[in-house]
């Protein structure tokens, strides 16, 4: 602004007015170098020191900068009150200044053109250079750049390949796992087959997890329903390897399977299916027994196809040959799926415990338990089943009786097995049983029957030769009772075999449970045939039992010195039937009198009695059977050897004797035409009856000499009372085994059968001691003799004589009649009784007899008897001598006053109304009237004992 | 058990004591060796049906006790035998010399025309053998007997020596030289055979109807 003020100011003197912007014009030339060389020519050479001055003279201003306004700062520089000449002066200076540097500007120039030219030069090159280097450079750029181009694309490609391989590295693990997915499987059923079932589950169900994750992948959907399949089939596997359990029940394959359906988590499931399996390995196991034991013997026959057909159908067609191995096969199956039922409890029972974890674990365990256990009847209900179909499905009547008992000790040993199992009372079994045994039994007992018949028919009732002390338990039927016997101290201790303590012992181990004993080896079904081992050892032992049976004959002076023994000591050797005579050798008289039948008999009733032992539920009928035998036998004796003695002579046998007969005729015996009127039409009266016996021709009862048979007699008779005696003997062994509410029956039968055996002694003694003795002739002779004689006689009547002579011929046949057969005193006093009474009533009917009688008559009557008994006295051993009193009351009545008499009469009804009306009207110191009197009362009677 | 049979055959099985005869009866019947043998007391029994010829046969079979003192006993069954089997054990010459009088006891006691097998028991010990079969043969030719050597023990010719007697005794019948309905022949016939003598017999009277008795 000041510039512009000087200006103004300067522009107001007019003359300088129009030079400045020139001045400024040139200023700027000079700025430009181009401008310096156009002043050249001005410039006029100067010495160089004033030049130099001139330059030195220069202000420092205008080397400062570039940018420099000279004109500016000249202007600035000029005084306000501006001077021309000053002006002029200073542009002069100036002048010279320019010129000064311009010279030396120019001489600069001058100095360094050829630098300048050499420099252009290079410059120029350069300049070219550079160029040719802009071209290299495009060139190069263009190359680069399409270097750069395809490099690019090239690494991308490189990229994304890579990460494709990468990929497909991903797919390829996942294909590999697939793959090793889908050979799994192979994996899955080879640890199937190594009962790997866990690892295979756990296996698969890694699997399953593992193809969830490849769920994208296609292929994976068709995998894991591959999976679940497996899966599924391995449950079948398991399931099959379950029901392997059920035959054979092994721990180690039971916890693995077990294991398995706990990872399955399906416990429950299980347990149910094994009920199942149970059930069905049940029916097809029995059904498979069965099959073959069919096919075997059908083999030959064998259109049938017996495969399809029901197992009760099937059942029907087992032979009785098989019968027997095909129910113990049966029977050892059915124990073995029971032991792997039962170890499968004991299983649970065990490892539940240990593993107790979780409520709904223990819920579990709460189910299989009472699962199993309600199983435990359900599994032995259709075991029962099977095993009665099949027992039921045969008749066994035609078994042989041991193989029978047999079969009873297995199917009892089946239901002792079921109730240790579950408690079971085994319904079926024991109808099974009861059923079978009856059926046996009736067809045995039948048989029985026959036999017995049989044998008595041939039986010609000579005694058999047993010892002294025999009684039934030397009998090998009744060595079972042993025991029993023992317990009552009914041995003597000297006939104590080892046996005995040997049973004792057996029985305790016996005991032992069966699931015990079993458990880990063995079959109860197998025992029986240790049991035969063991019963032929007992057998070998018994060699003593068969002399004890039989001594031979060398035992018996043994065997006296023995009983001689015993007799000093007193001490009671043996029992009942050893009775001590002393008129006789002691042997002689101890013997038994038994018969071959009679052995029969008891062996048959031990047989009998084993039945009972070995099957309770029939007892009762195979005792009331047993006592049919005793009946047969009893009923059998009476009528060959009292035949007619019913009839003849009724008050000697005994009314109750006499309607047990009739019971065991109308219960017991077909109507055969041999006696007696049918009582009733029975339309099959074959059955449980049996036809009388007819005696063998061999025995003769007719013939005098033999007096009429009565060695045969004897030994019939005696051996029916040694049977009752066995009977009696037996008696409180067969009250433990029948129910109560049966006791009647065998009380009855003890009162009225029994004990009823020895009334059948009378009748058959009676015939021959009334055969033997011709009373009839005694009284013929009696009547020649006269009762009315005057005098008293001295000299009884030869008819006493006579009488005595025929019985003491009697005597000595008696002597040879025991010389065969060892008569019992009893039946010898028996005898003689029968004998005398006889007697006696013919010397009463004698007496009666006579049309008149005298004192003297009545003398000699009391002379005839008391000779009569005299002599007798010396002829038999009877003591008293019976019905005495019924001769000597009779005799001696006819002394009683009137009045006596007629109480006398009342009193004595044994005397028979024609004896008792001889006496009246023998009697001659009675009165008309009171004869008359007496003959009325004695009437009177007789019609009220008629009536 | 369903027995039908044609005749009934009553045999006896005779011999001195231990020769073997209830274990050659045990054997016929049972099949089987009887290990724990006693000495049988009186009279044993047992039957068994056989097929001889064709014809169903009972065999109704007497077992004796071989003991002297039972010989009372046993006699009393020899009476109406139609066959019998005279036992001796092949190791005991004892029990070989016995045979005459067992022999005389079976002629004079069971019916004239008896069928005995003379039996040489125990064949199985032929170590022990006392008495050769050539010896025991003419014993038998010279009393007419049928002869052969068994073993009770292995059941050799056991069943044979029953079926050999019983088909003689039927050859007898079929020739007529034993009539069975005689009395004390031992023979009766059987259910089905006893139903046709008995139709036989009742065949005037059928004529009539049914009596009304």
């Amino acid at each position: 602004m000041a510039l512009k003020l000087k200006l103004k100011s300067f522009i107001g003197s007019k003359q300088e007015s129009v030079q400045t912007p020139i001045e400024e014009t040139v200023t700027d030339i000079l700025t430009i170098g181009a401008a310096v060389t156009k002043n050249k020519v001005e410039i006029k050479p100067v010495n160089p020191h004033e030049e130099q001055e001139i330059i030195d003279g220069i202000e420092e201003n205008y080397y400062d900068n570039e940018s420099f306004d000279t004109s500016l700062h000249e202007l600035q520089k000029l005084p306000e009150q501006l001077d021309a000449d000053q002006i002029t002066e200073d542009c002069l200076r100036l002048r010279n200044q320019l010129q000064a540097v311009s010279k030396r500007v120019s001489e600069l120039i001058l100095q360094n053109h050829l630098a300048y030219a050499t420099e252009l030069q290079q410059v120029m090159d350069l300049q070219r250079t550079l160029q040719a280097a802009g071209l290299v450079c495009q060139t190069g750029r263009k190359h680069l750049s399409h270097a750069r181009k395809s490099f690019t694309v090239a690494s991308l490609g490189l990229l994304s390949n890579y990460r494709k391989r990468q990929q497909l590295i991903g797919l390829l693990k996942s294909l590999r796992t697939i793959k090793t997915l889908q050979r799994t499987d192979l994996r899955l059923r080879e640890m199937m087959e190594e009962e790997d079932y866990c690892g295979a589950i756990h296996l698969c169900q890694e699997c399953q997890k593992a193809a969830s994750t490849f769920k994208h992948y296609k292929c994976i959907s068709e995998l894991s329903s591959k999976l679940q399949d497996t899966l599924e089939m391995i449950e079948e596997q398991l399931d099959v390897a379950l029901s392997k359990t059920c035959s054979h029940f092994d721990h180690q394959h039971y916890s693995k399977v077990q294991q398995a359906y706990r990872q399955l988590g399906k416990t429950q499931m299980a347990i149910d299916q094994l009920l199942m399996h149970f059930t069905s390995a049940i029916h097809n196991t029995a059904f498979t027994i069965i099959l073959g034991y069919v096919e075997l013997t059908s083999a030959s026959s064998g259109a049938a196809n017996f495969q399809k057909r029901q197992y009760d159908d099937l059942c029907k067609h087992i032979t009785t040959e098989t019968f027997t191995p095909c129910l113990v096969d049966l029977c050892k199956a059915m124990w073995e799926i029971m032991k792997s039922y039962f170890k499968t409890i004991s299983w649970h029972a065990l490892n539940d415990q240990d593993s107790c974890d979780g409520d709904s674990e223990i819920f579990h365990q709460r189910y299989v338990g009472t699962k199993l256990d309600h199983g435990r009847s359900r599994i032995w209900e259709d075991v029962q089943q099977r095993v009665k179909k099949f027992v039921l499905a045969t008749d066994l009547s035609g078994f042989k009786f041991d193989e029978f008992i047999y079969i009873l000790d297995i199917i009892n040993r089946m239901i002792e097995v079921g109730e240790e199992f579950c408690a079971s009372k085994s319904e079926g079994l024991q109808d099974t049983l009861k059923l079978q045994s009856l059926n046996y039994f009736k067809t045995h007992h039948q048989i029985r029957l026959d036999e017995l018949r049989m044998f008595l028919e041939n039986e010609a009732w000579e005694m058999c030769p047993v010892r002294s002390n025999f009684n039934i338990l030397h009998l090998v039927e009744f060595r079972f009772m042993r025991k029993w016997a023992n317990s009552r101290h009914m041995i003597p201790e000297n006939e104590l075999t080892t046996e005995d303590k040997c049973e004792s012992l057996t029985t305790d181990q016996e005991s032992k449970s069966y699931f015990s004993c079993y458990l880990e080896e063995g079959n109860p079904f197998d025992k029986q045939f240790e049991e035969e081992e063991k019963e032929d050892v007992f057998s070998a032992l018994l060699e003593t039992d068969g002399e004890l049976l039989s001594d031979s004959d060398s035992d018996v002076a043994e065997d006296l010195k023995k009983d001689y023994i015993d007799e000093i000591t007193g001490e009671a050797h043996s029992y009942k039937h050893k009775r001590r005579s002393s008129s006789r050798t002691i042997l002689h008289k101890q013997t038994p009198l038994i018969t071959n039948t009679t052995l029969n008999v008891l062996r048959v009733m031990g047989k009998y009695l084993q039945m009972i032992s070995i099957l309770k539920p029939i007892a009762f009928d195979v005792l009331s059977s047993l006592t049919q035998l005793f009946d047969y036998y009893l009923y059998t004796v009476f009528s060959f050897f009292a035949p007619d003695a019913s009839s003849h002579n009724e008050q000697a046998v005994n009314p109750r004797l006499l309607n047990t007969l009739q019971r065991i005729r109308d219960n017991l015996l077909t109507n055969s035409s041999v006696m007696y009127v049918p009582n009733k039409k029975d339309p099959d009266a074959s059955t449980d009856k049996v036809a009388t016996a007819k005696m063998s021709s061999v025995v003769q009862l007719s013939d005098p000499k033999s007096l009429f048979g009565l060695a045969e007699r004897v030994v019939a008779t005696e051996s029916l009372l040694f049977l009752a005696k066995q009977l009696d003997y037996l008696q409180p062994y067969l009250e433990e085994l029948i129910p109560i509410t049966k006791k009647t029956f065998l009380s009855q039968f003890y009162s009225q059968t029994v004990k009823m055996a020895v009334e059948v002694r009378v009748p058959v003694y009676g015939v021959v001691s009334g055969l033997s003795v011709s009373y009839e002739s005694v009284l013929q002779q009696m009547s020649t003799v006269r009762w009315d004689v005057k005098e008293i006689m001295s000299q009884h009547n030869t008819y006493i004589d006579q009488l005595l002579k025929c019985f003491s011929d009697l005597r000595k046949k008696l002597e040879e009649v025991d010389k065969r057969v060892p008569l019992p005193k009893v039946v010898i006093n028996l005898f003689w009784e029968q004998c005398v009474k006889n007697a006696n009533r013919t010397f009463v009917e004698g007496f009666a007899n006579a049309k008149k009688c005298s004192n003297g008559g009545r003398a000699l009557m009391q002379l005839d008897f008391q000779q009569f008994l005299t002599k007798l006295d010396q002829i038999i051993e009877l003591r008293p001598i019976p019905d005495k009193e019924f001769v000597e009351a009779y005799i001696k009545a006819y002394y009683l006053p009137e009045s006596q008499l007629e109480t006398w009469i009342n009193d004595h009804k044994e005397y028979s109304s024609k004896q008792l009306l001889a006496l009246v009207n023998s009697v001659d110191h009675l009165s008309r009237k009171s004869r008359q009197k007496l003959t009325n009362i004695i009437e009177e009677t007789d019609k009220g004992r008629r009536l | 058990m369903s027995e039908s049979y044609e005749f009934l055959f009553k045999f006896l099985v005779i011999g001195s004591a231990g020769a073997g005869k209830s274990c050659i009866l045990h054997q016929f019947i049972e099949n089987k060796f009887k290990q724990d043998s006693n000495h049988t007391i009186g009279v044993e029994f047992g039957s068994k049906v056989v097929n001889v010829g064709g014809k169903a046969v009972k065999l109704q079979i007497w077992d004796t006790a071989g003991q002297e003192r039972f010989r009372s006993v046993t006699r009393s069954y020899y009476r109406g035998a139609a066959g019998a089997l005279l036992v001796y054990d092949i190791t005991s010459r004892e029990t070989y010399n016995a045979l005459t009088n067992w022999l005389t006891d079976a002629r004079t006691l069971a019916s004239p025309n008896i069928v005995i097998v003379l039996v040489g028991n125990k064949k199985d010990l032929e170590a022990e053998r006392e008495v050769t079969f050539m010896e025991a043969s003419r014993f038998a030719q010279e009393n007419e007997l049928m002869f052969l050597e068994t073993s009770a023990l292995t059941g050799e010719n056991v069943e044979e020596t029953f079926l050999k007697c019983a088909r003689s005794i039927l050859t007898k019948i079929e020739s007529g030289e034993l009539d069975p309905e005689r009395m004390g022949s031992g023979i009766q016939y059987g259910d089905a055979l006893r139903r046709m003598h008995r139709q036989e017999k009742l065949q005037p009277r059928t004529s009539r109807p049914d009596c009304a008795c």
